[in-house]
């Protein structure tokens, strides 16, 4: 199981890293999100500086601009620390959105054919595809992590930023990557063309991303989206590496949200891939 | 021999009570060549994918390998190679990292796959492509390749789905001359399917021709020739009495036509009746001007039994998808 596993999932990743376009885009897409679009949208610019009549001293426009960041958006001392947080989690949703894209051509092909012919457990063929998926994701993650930081006005992590709270982040980020994966890679077994994924992908992307606190804090939005928006796994990720960038040493009702948020990660990643399972059984099994 | 494939009564019928396979039987002596034929949506490719694991078995008993089908898949599995009509290497890769995944797969130890690999590779020529990825291959070489991968893993049964389509004739001859080789040196019993009979008829140590889900004829290739009538004899004497006569008294004679003087005699094995004949003729005084033989091809069995021909066959959409990957084996 674990050798056949491997072994496709070294086909899909040397696919992958000869095609060096698709390597490139995926670290180039979301550096965009941060450097352009976290530095155009910067909350803390809404402030007007004078209200009718009324002038405040620069001193206290600072502080109330300082203080939405603060208070607003989880502390963080940039806006774009708070995106960075949500981007990575973001980012590997859309890189878990074609996990099982390499299936839908092999199907067509005919090479998936030669796979089911073989005596390797039917699962490997699922499994292989989220792994290689989560691999791609976490690598790029890791750079877009480095990269946030040389962005002017960029990345600030908090200087009780610590080695474990980085393997933090990243096995907060694992957990969405595996879930995400395996979410879609279980979709797109049953799927027989390419642009069928294509539509299904479009249709949960965007939701994912806009009902998350990826961008924008969960409390400035309606009561009926919060309630989806604190149930997304973006969110819980997002919000997880946050914590853990932002404030680095943890005070216990922290560390007990960070735990929670992990657990919620764990199950939910657990999920997916018990549907990822059974789906591949059915779809992968004689005709 | 031992029938190394069995298969009664196979019967598919999918979802929508579409009959593919109607209640097959055939077997497939061990170390032989077998020749699956017939016309496009004849039921080859379903009683494949059946005997291959891929299909599931509606009723009646198909045992590959001597494992039955259905209730020891992984044994068939572990026991069979697979060459596809479609693409089965992955293009993006290079030809001994194909050989080198399918032998993981297969869990060939590494030592022996990397072993075995070189040699198949030097078999099929491609030790100068080896190292190159799969896109650039011609589509003999990349056919070369997908015979090897599902080689290394030793197999005792090899199927093969029209391995030689949509290649040049030279190709083809060369891709036949290995198929041959393996079938001979290496004992390994070969199914498979094909389009061009004239290959068939000469390869083949049996073959069943199937249609609408059945099969029709089978038996080796000169014995369904024999069947559809055998071969033609005409006869172009000097002027005399009328041999028809004579020419029926001979043992094995089905038909006999007679056009001014000359004669047409359908008889099977008619190499083995000629000394007979052309004896009676001069000790009736009579002398013969033009002698032809004429023996039926696998083409005209075909035709008999299934009553079309195996080309102009008309193609669906998915068929035509097919058709293009194939293609692309000759770019």
């Amino acid at each position: 199981m674990i050798a056949e596993t491997w072994a496709l999932t070294v086909r899909e990743l040397k696919k992958w890293v000869r095609t060096p376009a698709l390597v490139f885009i995926g670290i180039f897409q979301p550096i965009i999100w941060i450097a352009l679009f976290g530095s155009a949208f910067n909350p803390s610019n809404l402030v007007p500086s004078s209200f009718g009549a009324v002038q405040p001293p620069p001193e206290q426009l600072n502080q109330i601009r300082q203080s939405i960041l603060t208070q607003t958006f989880g502390g963080a001392p940039t806006y774009i620390t708070y995106l960075t947080g949500g981007m990575l989690g973001v980012l590997l949703l859309f890189t878990s959105a074609f996990s099982g894209g390499s299936l839908v051509w092999d199907r067509r092909f005919g090479f998936l054919n030669k796979l089911l012919a073989s005596p390797i457990p039917r699962s490997a063929i699922f499994f292989s595809r989220v792994l290689a998926s989560v691999i791609k994701g976490l690598s790029q993650s890791v750079l877009v992590f480095f990269i946030a930081i040389l962005v002017p006005n960029g990345l600030r992590l908090s200087p009780e930023f610590s080695m474990i709270d980085f393997i933090a982040v990243f096995f907060t980020l694992f957990l969405v990557a595996i879930g995400f994966s395996s979410l879609f890679t279980a979709m797109a077994v049953r799927v027989k063309k390419w642009e069928t994924l294509i539509a299904v992908v479009n249709l949960l992307n965007l939701p994912l991303l806009f009902a998350s606190s990826a961008l924008l804090p969960i409390s400035s939005m309606p009561d009926w989206l919060q309630g989806v928006a604190k149930v997304n796994p973006i969110s819980v990720g997002a919000d997880v590496s946050r914590t853990l960038i932002v404030y680095g040493s943890l005070s216990p009702p922290q560390t007990a949200d960070v735990l929670f948020g992990m657990t919620y990660l764990l199950a939910f990643a657990a999920l997916t891939t018990f549907i990822g399972v059974i789906t591949s059984r059915l779809a992968l099994k004689a005709e | 021999m031992s029938k190394i494939i069995e298969a009664e009564d196979l019967t598919k019928i999918y979802a929508g009570n579409l009959t593919a396979v109607d209640h097959v039987s055939f077997s497939v002596d061990e170390g032989t060549l077998f020749g699956f034929l017939g016309p496009n949506g004849a039921g080859k490719t379903t009683t494949i994918k059946m005997l291959t694991t891929l299909a599931s078995i509606t009723s009646g008993k198909a045992s590959v390998a001597y494992h039955d089908c259905a209730k020891e898949p992984n044994e068939v599995r572990k026991s069979i190679g697979i060459v596809p009509q479609d693409l089965a290497v992955d293009d993006d890769l290079t030809g001994i990292e194909n050989v080198m995944l399918a032998a993981k797969l297969y869990r060939v130890p590494e030592s022996i796959a990397r072993k075995r690999a070189e040699e198949l590779i030097n078999l099929v020529d491609l030790k100068d492509a080896s190292k190159r990825l799969v896109a650039t291959y011609s589509g003999g070489m990349r056919k070369r390749l997908e015979l090897i991968v599902g080689l290394i893993h030793q197999p005792r049964i090899f199927f093969l789905d029209e391995p030689t389509l949509g290649l040049d004739i030279q190709t083809r001859a060369v891709i036949w001359d290995y198929i041959k080789r393996l079938n001979k040196e290496h004992n390994l019993t070969i199914f498979m399917t094909t389009h061009y009979l004239e290959e068939a008829d000469s390869l083949c140590d049996s073959v069943a021709i199937i249609d609408h889900g059945k099969i029709r004829i089978s038996g080796s290739p000169s014995e369904l020739k024999e069947k559809v009538g055998g071969d033609v004899l005409e006869i172009d004497v000097t002027n005399g009495a009328s041999l028809t006569e004579f020419f029926r008294s001979i043992q094995g004679v089905k038909e006999v036509k007679q056009t001014g003087s000359k004669y047409r005699i359908k008889i099977p094995r008619a190499e083995e009746a000629l000394p007979t004949i052309f004896e009676g003729i001069s000790a009736k005084g009579l002398k013969i001007r033009e002698v032809s033989l004429n023996k039926p091809t696998l083409d005209e069995v075909f035709l008999e039994v299934t009553g079309r021909s195996l080309r102009d066959e008309p193609s669906g959409a998915e068929d035509s998808f097919q058709r293009m990957i194939t293609s692309r084996r000759r770019l």
